[in-house]
């Protein structure tokens, strides 16, 4: 019994740790600081700040199309949101509702949602969640969200050149207000 | 198309709930599935348990709830293997280790991803000497409940949202180191008892430089300040072989702080859950063996959690205590 209560403790880490192979354990036990943003070439196309937003067409939850240079052709810029209909999307939304859509009233904020199958569903999505006034994109084949290397919260600002000025999570909105203040 | 990294609603089993403390601690050993508490007079403790948590919607921020869009079905599942040791007549140390996997639908899309959550190290450190359950009444002091004062570290050995993931569905860990300072009153005057569980956690600030697996400008960030109190009512019945069965109802407030992203509050952040739990113990005369279950609901109405999502968890465990 002695060495039991000794080697109990070893064992059950050796076991864990041996099993789950510590996958992306370090990443967060010791974080970098580092910038490994990578490097691209200002004015090609893609979808990284500084290159050029490839065009696009997709349907809304009401089946009308929107095109990308159609919508920039009308706007300062255009706000893509990328959404699941979470509650940290939710949160990123009412901001956005709430903060940011009044006080510029000549961008163009599209909500795209990746993740449902269907524009049925993603109207239905975006009715429960209380956000009939938003323009959504259903983007059920991921087009957008692999064109734009979207993702849940990733928001991304294209200016009416069509340049992309921001591609990044949502956080606390600050970087998106302070990207359309600088809006040319 | 990245089927396999769809989203989950959000972390909250990377917050990892803990259920309800099973036994009157100073008698029979206690604990939840995020901390072990040993009886008097042992030395060891091994825990091991498994949640089930479904997802049933969430909480937005005015505390309306939502459900989830039509087709979901979102679960976590989690294995916790836990160890307690004791350091000196009052001192004791645990750590538990979960694993999860988690399996969802959603529009009818399948993903499954799994990996270590984040772990917790407990020190506990007992203000009593001898075991304060009794059978009667005799005097006031008997009234003294047992008292544990305790801190608990999370370390951050779950899979994050800012590691190379490409969404919540396949993060298992919050992402952040958090010390807890832990406070347990328990009572028992057989066949009732009654504990308090109060928690107060601070995280530790660290640097970002990637969001769901996409590298970004470095910046600092912290999570709020943690708050969990737990306030639970049992009653022990005695089986003709000695043997026990606890039952338990128990009442939780979780609430976590706003967020800070270099050093500026991120409105968009923080959350609260409230949710009742009951459990069933059963224990074998030496008490050495303690099978439980607990089923922890979450009430999908509005006002009773904020920006958070709604779960229910059913923990199925056993612990065993060598003396």
């Amino acid at each position: 019994m002695y060495y039991v209560k000794k080697c109990l403790p070893a064992c059950l880490l050796l076991i864990l740790f041996s099993t789950t192979g510590c996958q992306g354990i370090t990443d967060d036990i010791t974080p970098s600081d580092s910038d490994e943003r990578p490097t691209v070439e200002s004015g090609s196309t893609g979808s990284q700040p500084t290159q050029l937003a490839p065009n696009f067409t997709a349907v809304d939850t009401l089946n009308n199309n929107h095109t990308l240079t159609d919508e920039l052709a009308l706007a300062d810029g255009v706000v893509l949101y990328f959404t699941m209909w979470c509650p940290i999307c939710d949160s990123h939304m009412a901001h956005i509702r709430s903060q940011l859509i009044p006080e510029f009233p000549n961008v163009r904020f599209l909500v795209i949602d990746y993740v449902t199958d269907s524009v049925t569903s993603s109207r239905a999505a975006q009715l429960a969640n209380g956000y009939a006034s938003f323009t959504v994109l259903s983007d059920s084949n991921q087009a957008l969200h692999d064109t734009f290397n979207g993702g849940m919260g990733i928001t991304v600002i294209i200016d009416s050149s069509g340049t992309v000025q921001l591609n990044e999570y949502y956080k606390d909105g600050r970087k998106l207000r302070a990207t359309l203040e600088a809006l040319p | 198309m990245k089927f396999t990294t769809m989203i989950k609603p959000i972390l909250a089993g990377a917050v990892f709930l803990p259920s309800t403390l099973v036994h009157a601690a100073s008698c029979c050993g206690g604990g939840s599935s995020s901390t072990l508490i040993l009886p008097k007079a042992s030395h060891v403790m091994v825990d091991a348990s498994f949640d089930i948590e479904q997802y049933d919607g969430f909480w937005n921020r005015e505390g309306n709830h939502t459900d989830d869009p039509p087709g979901s079905d979102l679960s976590q599942y989690r294995l916790n293997l836990g160890y307690a040791h004791r350091l000196a007549s009052r001192w004791q140390t645990s750590v538990v280790i979960p694993y999860t996997w988690n399996d969802n639908q959603y529009g009818g899309l399948n993903t499954q991803t799994n990996g270590l959550g984040d772990t917790k190290i407990n020190l506990w450190y007992e203000t009593f000497d001898d075991v304060t359950c009794i059978w009667k009444i005799k005097k006031l002091a008997d009234l003294k409940p047992a008292a544990y004062l305790g801190a608990t570290l999370t370390l951050p050995t779950g899979v994050s949202s800012f590691d190379d993931v490409d969404s919540n569905f396949d993060i298992t860990g919050r992402g952040f180191y958090r010390l807890d300072g832990n406070m347990l009153l328990e009572k028992t005057i057989y066949p009732l008892s009654t504990s308090l569980l109060l928690s107060y956690g601070k995280y530790f600030e660290r640097s970002v430089n990637r969001e769901y697996g996409k590298y970004v400008e470095p910046y600092k960030t912290n999570l709020g300040d943690r708050l969990l109190a737990t306030l639970s009512f049992g009653y022990t019945q005695f089986l003709d072989s000695m043997d026990t069965m606890t039952y338990t109802i128990a009442f939780s407030h979780l609430q976590e702080e706003k967020a800070e992203v270099n050093g500026r509050t991120d409105p968009t952040s923080g959350f609260e859950k409230r949710s009742i739990a009951l459990t069933t113990a059963y224990s074998t005369m030496d008490r050495n063996w303690v099978f439980k279950g607990t089923w922890n609901h979450a009430i999908d109405k509005d006002g009773w959690g904020e920006n958070f999502p709604t779960t229910n968890v059913l923990t199925l465990g056993v612990s065993y205590v060598l003396r």
